[in-house]
């Protein structure tokens, strides 16, 4: 009798664990962490983990990666004993140095530049000197809100004349830069928090962990699956408060990227109107053909750099460009509220009701 | 012993087929554990939450459920403030001291995953809804 109620028992166990309900497989629990300090934006790092402690292992990791690479990209501050953008801009009697920087800079610098040819030279790492023009208005109006002042199109003018990238002289070699235009400057802001992330990222996937996500101001990266084997959903907030859908979209990921460009991200207030911060390298105004452009493909350096591209880009031209590219998929939002999508981007969504 | 073993020897015998006394049994078994599965799914959550963190450390957590208003202060004197406000179910930032005013500009939250942050302040609101189905991991 003992030894059939035993036999019995095991066979519910077997059947349990067949639904997953028991067992030794190791319950993974998901765990979150945010900071601030890189990339002027917010961090988020989301994984599925054994313990607290071996997320926080992990997730520092991936902090202390992006923190190196916010210190090489940044033009705001520089660093005792450290080359990076900031000192690259910086002239000394009225020129530019030959400066010799760390590989990581070199591989992203050429990049941009792979991604300027790619997007038609939408997306143009030498737009510095207008970008910092805006830059400075938008900090002076969003600390006086009551004196909010527009860059002068004259000042925006003169500055474009300096944003040649081919003045931008590479030695790959010697790993060094050049800016050969001395009122050039680099602004890589449409790259690299992309471009980090997918570095962080790939970091991980080497080491072999999967059910992460990084996240640096919506350049978000899934690393593998979730712990439980299942594809994250990621909702792409619906900004507007229309009572409606929540979400713009629901996309279902599994180690793929997701960058949205809105551009009610980052914005100053002049006589009542948003003006946001991706501008425009035509017009050399924040563009205005979008509410937001989200890109899901593999690297998110690649979404990041896409998703401003096509911001500025008419919608046609920007289809274009998408649908020429094996992995890339976008949604593009008017303002008018009508949703545009690419060819595969429906594969990625998921069915629901919110 | 020997007898009891003796006993269940021939059900092997018989092409290891079960008694129906063994699947009744497995299958009240089945029922019991289920039925504590079910109970366990239904109670485990404690409502809504709406969790607050400053420069990545939480500062408090508070019930959806229940109207409040909750003054966030930060900065090294506490003189920056966010006024996060709960009212029927929807959190948002009623009104906040941080230069560019992003973060009250923001829509009120109110699912799984949805976040208000204010990037001066290093204030991040997060909603975590522990029984909606279907809810997003991330919401960007
Ligand atoms: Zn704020």
């Amino acid at each position: 009798m003992k030894k059939r109620i035993v036999r019995c028992l095991l066979i519910v166990i077997m059947l349990l664990q067949s639904m997953g309900m028991v067992g030794c497989k190791t319950k993974t629990e998901k765990y979150s962490t945010y900071s601030f300090d890189y990339f002027d934006t917010v961090t988020t790092i989301t994984g599925y983990a054994e313990s607290q402690e071996e997320f926080d292992e992990i997730a520092e990791g991936v902090l202390a990666e992006l923190a190196e690479y916010h210190k090489l990209f940044t033009i705001y501050h520089r660093y005792e004993g450290l080359e990076n953008l900031c000192t690259v801009n910086e002239t000394v009697d009225g020129e530019h140095r030959t400066v010799t920087v760390d590989r990581r800079i070199i591989d992203m610098l050429l990049y941009a530049r792979e991604m300027y040819d790619k997007t038609d030279g939408t997306v143009n790492i030498a737009m510095g000197s207008v970008l910092s023009v805006w830059h400075d208005y938008r900090t002076e109006g969003i600390d006086e809100p009551w004196s909010a002042k527009l860059p002068p199109m004259e000042k925006l003018t003169e500055a474009a004349k300096h944003t040649d990238i081919n003045q931008m002289v590479i030695d790959e070699a010697a790993c060094t830069v050049t800016l050969t235009d001395p009122a050039m400057k680099l602004d890589v802001g449409a790259i690299a928090k992309g471009y980090a992330v997918e570095m962080a990222a790939r970091s991980l996937e080497e080491k072999g962990i999967s059910g992460y996500v990084i996240n640096v101001g919506g350049n978000v990266r899934t690393v593998g699956v979730k712990g439980d084997g299942e594809n994250w959903l990621v909702g792409i907030e619906n900004p507007e408060e229309d009572g409606g859908q929540a979400y713009l979209a629901y996309l279902e990921l599994s180690g793929e990227s997701l960058v949205t460009s809105g551009s009610y991200q980052r914005y100053y207030v002049v006589d009542g109107k948003r003006y946001h911060h991706i501008i425009d390298p035509e017009t050399l105004f924040p563009s205005e053909g979008y509410v937001s452009v989200s890109v899901v493909c593999k690297s998110s350096a690649d979404g990041d750099a896409l998703s401003t591209a096509l911001f500025c880009m008419e919608f046609e031209e920007g289809l274009a460009l998408v649908e020429s590219l094996p992995d890339a998929e976008a949604m593009w939002v008017l303002p008018d509220g009508t949703k545009k999508e690419s060819s595969g981007f429906a594969n990625y969504k998921k069915e629901t009701t919110k | 012993m020997m007898n009891q073993e003796i006993k269940t020897t021939p059900t092997v015998k018989n092409g290891g087929r079960l008694f129906r006394n063994d699947v009744i049994f497995i299958v009240a078994l089945l029922l019991v554990v289920s039925a504590l599965g079910l109970c366990f799914y239904f109670f485990r959550g404690e409502g809504d939450k709406v969790v607050v963190t400053v420069d990545g450390k939480e500062f408090g957590t508070y019930s959806l459920a229940e109207d409040v208003k909750v003054e966030i202060r930060t900065g090294a004197q506490n003189e920056e403030v966010n006024v996060l406000v709960i009212r029927d179910g929807l959190a948002y930032m009623e009104t906040a001291t941080c230069p560019d005013g992003i973060c009250a500009d923001h829509k009120p939250i109110s699912r799984e995953g949805e976040s208000i942050v204010c990037l001066p302040h290093k204030v991040v609101i997060t909603v975590y809804a522990t029984e909606e189905e279907d809810a997003p991991d991330i919401v960007v």
